[in-house]
């Protein structure tokens, strides 16, 4: 790992030294095969602890896997963008070595294995993404970023007084550190009280990285006014980190008496969460926004499916990762989709199945993928959680839910219909379609279907690992 | 003497509520990051003198000298001199500060523990609502990095009041993305000046549906 970061470090120092196209080029290259390099040496090592505060466990492998397929396409993608939105080499250096922080800071996050760690890489995680909300200088990405900034500030802090409260416990249990490994082996001697105060002051802070409420409100004008390739990151990987966040800390409090005391904290959590993103989609005008509110939805779902326990759990995870592919594809799609209409207003795009065939079909699909209607992954993944709900004798929130997801399908429907087939728009001149473009949706689509419906061994392998201490 | 400290900065929460000048509440944050200094002395001279002298050394220069240098580069390069945009009276904010005291005291004595400095424990909770109240109250984006700034320091005499130590590297991890973070926001503050001419939150209210 200490290898991995000299590496990311002095990549992304040297893109801001040189601003150089050719040498920002190679250096970006360098960091790529390096941020594959650690995801699969994590891979090949799996339990193996590194460096002291670095563990490859079966979830932060999992999640690095993804935010290394995610890493290859948003780096494509942010190329397409600067082409479509040429500035000076200066904001564009800045871009790449902000992307490369935040990518490192997101593996870190994912690896580290002390949970004063892990509030350092989240904060080190909303600092670099700050500068990348900001890329375009526009004043509501300055809004966008001060709110970004701010409040997810704030709420770091409010962990890192749950990280405290969680060090006081750890502490009457006989414990000098905040490993994660010995904080779960000596949760079953901590005070329940002390703990359930943690959990409530972790899951809060750690709610706005996840998206999820009560803090989820950052996020949504994050996704709007960044980037359409950083937006996909802010709505999968560093969503991912904050899943990692409350993850690890349930993992904790799993091993006690308040174990269902925090299930209902996550039930209300996520029941709130799909509540707010269907009444929201329904007014929503902007794709970008919708795609956050989208988001919500999808992280509300994972919070359930974590509440409800037994399969919902390898649900959960399994629904994370499915979900980062499907909205990463959304979101470098409507960046298509802005290149040839130059708008996100949802009111002045249509035709684009005229327009653009083969990116209406990507549109098409990657709607049928974010809705979980067959042959969509995430299905898969609905299904089981809807089955451990009703499996638990949860009728009521089930049937509420499956009322909350069919307006989520409708108030998505809607727009995503209005895009494809309402009165043509006039295609301005400049506008190119490269069908290249459209490649990388292709495969995180393949990949979606792959992993739902013909899983790799290795992946529910990692997957059965990871929620092991939960069941 | 480390009692005496923490009345003192318990005190500078209430003249928190009272101040209105920029200066002023610059100064209350240097005092505070001083009486930190020297609660942190008392509290950890047992330790060994380089982890001391250090823990110390990064208190005074981040939160005393750093931090404060600063913001009064922000308040005046934005020519802020009187903040008086609080929504709440001043006397109404004694009192919730105040509230906020008593209320850290009776959590305290009710989640009374021998692992926990009892008086330590009240005030860094009281410090940490107080910041929290100070930003909700208050309609300015500097003000708000002030109370998150109160908030900090809540938290780092929270950290000092449960004895639990964290590893040197996580320690300076913490305290650099601190100091990064109001890098950032100051920064951020700037450019919100030069765009919206003001900077009360009225000017960020154009994200919604």
């Amino acid at each position: 790992m200490v290898i991995y970061f000299l590496v990311a470090f002095a990549c992304g120092g040297l893109i801001m030294l040189f601003r150089n196209s050719t040498a920002n080029l190679v250096l970006r290259t360098a960091f790529l095969v390096t941020q594959l390099g650690v995801a699969t040496y994590a891979f090949l090592h799996p339990g193996v602890t590194d460096s002291v505060y670095f563990t490859f466990d079966s979830l932060g492998i999992i999640l690095a896997s993804v935010l290394s397929i995610l890493s290859i396409a948003t780096f494509y993608h942010s190329y397409l963008y600067h082409k479509r939105h040429p500035i000076n080499l200066k904001n564009e250096s800045i871009y790449y070595a902000s992307l490369i922080l935040l990518i490192t800071a997101m593996t870190g996050a994912y690896f580290t294995n002390h949970m004063g760690g892990l509030w350092a890489w989240l904060e080190a995680t909303t600092l670099s993404v700050s500068v990348l909300i900001y890329h375009e200088r526009t004043t509501t990405a300055l809004e966008a970023t001060w709110k970004y900034v701010f409040i997810c500030s704030i709420g770091i802090s409010i962990a890192f007084i749950g990280i405290l409260f969680l060090s006081i416990v750890a502490t009457k249990g006989g414990l000098t550190n905040l490993f994660l490994t010995d904080l779960m082996a000596a949760a079953k001697i901590m005070d329940t009280t002390w703990l359930k105060i943690a959990f409530l002051l972790l899951f809060t802070g750690f709610s706005a990285k996840l998206g999820i409420f009560p803090l989820h409100t950052v996020c949504v004008d994050a996704h709007t006014a960044a980037p359409t390739p950083i937006s996909a990151f802010i709505s999968t990987s560093l969503m991912n980190v904050g899943f990692l966040g409350i993850f690890r800390m349930y993992s904790i409090i799993a091993q006690t008496e308040a174990y269902h005391w925090a299930n209902q904290i996550l039930m209300i959590s996520g029941v709130l969460s799909i509540a707010i993103s269907s009444m929201q989609l329904l007014r929503v005008k902007h794709f970008k926004r919708m795609f956050a509110f989208s988001s919500l939805e999808h992280m509300g779902i994972v919070t359930v499916a974590l509440s409800v326990g037994g399969v919902g759990y390898y649900a959960a995870i399994l629904h994370i990762v499915l979900h980062s592919f499907a909205k990463a594809g959304l979101f470098y799609q409507i960046g298509q989709v802005d290149n040839l209409l130059h708008t996100y207003w949802i009111k002045d795009t249509g035709g684009y199945m005229k327009l653009n065939p083969l990116g209406a079909v990507v549109i098409l699909l990657l709607f049928l993928m974010i809705t979980a209607i067959p042959p969509s992954g995430l299905f898969v993944s609905e299904l089981m959680i809807f089955k451990s709900l009703f499996g638990g004798h949860y009728y009521l929130i089930g049937m509420v839910l499956l009322l909350f997801l069919s307006v989520t399908i409708f108030a998505l429907g809607r727009n995503f219909m209005w895009l494809l087939y309402s009165i043509d728009q006039a295609v301005p001149k400049a506008a190119e379609i490269n069908k290249a473009e459209t490649f990388s949706q292709f495969i995180l689509i393949g990949l979606i279907t792959y992993l739902a419906y013909s899983p790799p061994l290795f992946f529910t392998k990692l997957i059965n690992s990871a929620i092991a201490n939960l069941t | 003497m480390i009692f005496f400290f923490i009345i003192l900065f318990a005190i500078t929460l209430i003249y928190l509520a009272i101040a209105e000048r920029v200066v002023r509440f610059l100064t209350l944050l240097i005092v505070q990051g001083i009486l930190l200094a020297g609660i942190a002395y008392w509290h950890l001279k047992e330790i060994d003198i380089i982890h001391l002298s250090f823990i110390l050394l990064e208190t005074l220069i981040v939160k005393s000298i750093g931090i404060p240098l600063f913001l009064n580069y922000i308040r005046k390069r934005n020519r802020l001199n009187k903040l008086n945009e609080s929504k709440v009276p001043t006397f109404v904010s004694i009192l919730i500060i105040s509230a906020g005291l008593v209320f850290g005291f009776v959590l305290s004595n009710f989640l009374h523990d021998a692992h926990i400095e009892t008086i330590f424990f009240a005030v860094a909770i009281s410090t940490v609502i107080a910041g929290l109240f100070f930003i909700i109250s208050h309609q300015n984006v500097f003000t708000h990095l002030i109370g998150y700034l109160v908030i900090q320091n809540g938290i780092f005499m929270m950290s000092l009041s449960v004895g639990a130590e964290m590893p040197m590297l996580i320690n300076n991890a913490i305290l650099l993305d601190l100091f990064i973070s109001v890098l950032v926001l100051g920064i951020f503050i700037n450019r919100l000046g030069d765009t919206f001419q003001n900077l009360t939150v009225d000017g960020l209210s154009q994200l919604k549906d």
